[in-house]
């Protein structure tokens, strides 16, 4: 069955082209109109009540950028984001791959286990790994954040192994094995092959996931931890728009970027289907 | 027969799962753990004596109450709204002309948005003096800020739930279009083949599938709201404090001896996420089992 015959042979039940025409352009306001705005308070000037756009402009925001404190956080955020990425990514797949072998009330004891911390409010999940950080002497650094961070990452990222190899072909290991492969071999020549596609997405996934964190790195970096989304919230606090609306849109970009890259590598997926 | 003797006679794959289902609940069992035992006096800020008197105190507490109800109402608002764009979208443009594309690629965008930049917008476009009130003023129908309703720090939450609907409505977007994408055809063909009109097909057909389908989806957006701190903090009224900055507050309260009060209310707000972290899997369950 195509989308092309459920276009044609059923098209939407009742509302005609005008209300498909009004929720079009409700669509292009509330989902294109935020960023444009993010984009123009970032470039605004002279930006007055009731004045619709500003009246003057600059990049003086911009350029403050590499010597202001949203450059360092930048870089914060971007180095936590690309490591919780990569190690999310090495422990969930073996976590996914185990809860994929559960069978019955088992799988889904292991479905609910992977979603507790994805669902675990941020700031009660934090305050308790505030306290076990601090008493390993990581409260308050980087590397605690980090921990942190890889709770959900890691959470996330299981689901999504748990439904890659829920489609995976099992027969294809069994085969390696039968053919004589260690372990070793059956990772590195098959199963890793196979899963490159699922491994980029989990990779920007679990990227993203820290990249937003905003009540984690506040509760377990006790404010000594500069990431990019505690600088936003600062600026939005101080009333500094123009700065908070520069770090608003670089908190943006990856993740547009992001999602666009996993849709498109979702098309490529390699994981042959059981 | 105990759970212990069942996993005996179960293999090691049963065993590795739930290890690895262990390992990732240990976290958050840990912090209901920790919860817990600083709620009964036992650890945390002001730990003495083991006593229910930290858990009385809360509970009796009107703010307590009331910042739940608002929590609640928000989550329930806001989740209510985003279903309703969600389906609108995936219903109207079902299609594969580049209008549907369009139309579905933009009901996506807010998707990745940062939850933190999703309150910055929510205070940049629904504030007194935001977008909404400058385009109205454009057309004449205010003459100052003060004159358009306040939907930050609103008492209701309207704000905060109409940014979290925006933004949530896009993850259920995304499900109810591959649901309608993948599951509805077969059964909506056969329905017209045998006569029934379009708003018949879809009160029997398309709407049942969808709604069983997302059901799921709709709790986790329920959940992620309730849970929600940035945005709360950034749009959500003092009085009541929602749930998650009601557990900030009591956590830097400058009485010492209430601190520990924090954790009496994370673990309310911990326990929300574990019925609906049941209840999403019991009506996936339902919906898809996950053996393949």
């Amino acid at each position: 069955m195509t989308g092309s015959r459920a276009a044609t042979a059923f098209p939407p039940p009742g509302p005609g082209r005008v209300v498909r025409g009004v929720l079009l352009v409700v669509l292009v306001a509330t989902s294109l109109g935020p960023l444009v705005l993010l984009a123009i308070w970032s470039i605004s000037g002279r930006w007055l009540y009731p004045s619709l756009l500003p009246t003057e402009y600059s990049a003086a925001s911009w350029r403050a950028l590499g010597t202001e404190s949203l450059g360092p956080a930048l870089v914060t955020s971007g180095a936590l984001a690309v490591v919780a990425g990569l190690v999310g990514c090495m422990l969930a797949l073996p976590l996914g791959r185990a809860l994929a072998r559960l069978r019955g009330w088992r799988r889904h004891v292991g479905a609910v286990a992977a979603f507790l911390p994805v669902a675990a409010p941020p700031l009660a999940l934090g305050t308790g790994l505030q306290v076990v950080l601090l008493s390993v002497g990581l409260g308050g650094t980087a590397t605690g954040v980090l921990l942190a961070h890889l709770v959900p990452a890691v959470g996330y990222l299981s689901l999504f192994f748990l439904g890659t190899f829920t489609l995976f072909d099992a027969r294809v290991e069994a085969e390696a094995r039968t053919l004589g492969a260690t372990p070793w071999q059956m990772w590195r020549h098959v199963l890793l092959p196979m899963l490159r596609g699922p491994i980029a997405e989990a990779v920007a996934l679990g990227f993203l996931i820290s990249w937003g964190q905003f009540a984690l790195t506040l509760v377990v970096g006790g404010g000594a931890v500069r990431a990019l989304p505690l600088e936003v919230f600062s600026l939005v606090r101080a009333g500094q728009d123009r700065a908070a609306a520069v770090g608003a849109l670089l908190l943006v970009v990856p993740p547009v970027v992001g999602l666009a890259a996993l849709r498109w590598a979702a098309r490529r997926t390699t994981v042959a289907p059981a | 027969m105990s759970i212990f003797m069942r996993l005996r006679r179960g293999s090691d794959a049963d065993l590795m799962g739930l290890g690895a289902g262990l390992v990732l609940a240990t976290p958050v069992l840990v912090g209901i753990g920790y919860a817990a035992a600083a709620s009964l006096g036992v650890a945390g800020p002001g730990a003495s004596e083991a006593g229910v008197e930290r858990i009385e105190r809360v509970l009796t507490e009107s703010a307590t109450w009331r910042g739940l109800g608002l929590t609640l109402w928000v989550a329930a608002l806001a989740t209510a709204l985003a279903t309703a764009g969600a389906v609108l979208v995936a219903v109207l443009f079902r299609g594969v002309g580049w209008l549907d594309r369009v139309a579905r690629g933009l009901a996506v965008l807010p998707l990745p948005v940062p939850h933190l930049v999703a309150g910055a917008l929510g205070v940049w476009v629904l504030g007194q003096s935001g977008e909404i009130s400058r385009v109205l003023a454009a057309v004449g129908a205010v003459r100052m800020p003060a004159e358009v309703p306040a939907l930050v720090y609103d008492r209701w939450g309207l704000g905060l739930a109409l940014t979290m609907a925006w933004k949530e409505s896009a993850f259920l977007a995304v499900i109810a279009t591959a649901l309608l994408a993948t599951r509805s055809l077969d059964v909506e063909e056969a329905a017209r083949t045998l006569g029934a009109g379009p708003v018949h097909t879809f009160v029997r057909i398309t709407w049942p599938i969808l709604w069983r389908g997302l059901l799921p989806a709709v709790i986790a957006v329920f959940v992620f709201v309730a849970g929600s701190y940035e945005a709360a903090m950034l749009l959500a009224p003092s009085d009541p404090l929602l749930l998650p900055l009601l557990v900030a507050d009591r956590a830097s309260d400058p009485d010492l001896g209430r601190r520990g009060d924090a954790y009496v209310v994370s673990l309310l707000l911990l326990g929300i996420a574990v019925l609906a972290v049941v209840a999403h899997e019991w009506t996936r369950a339902r919906w898809e089992p996950l053996d393949p």
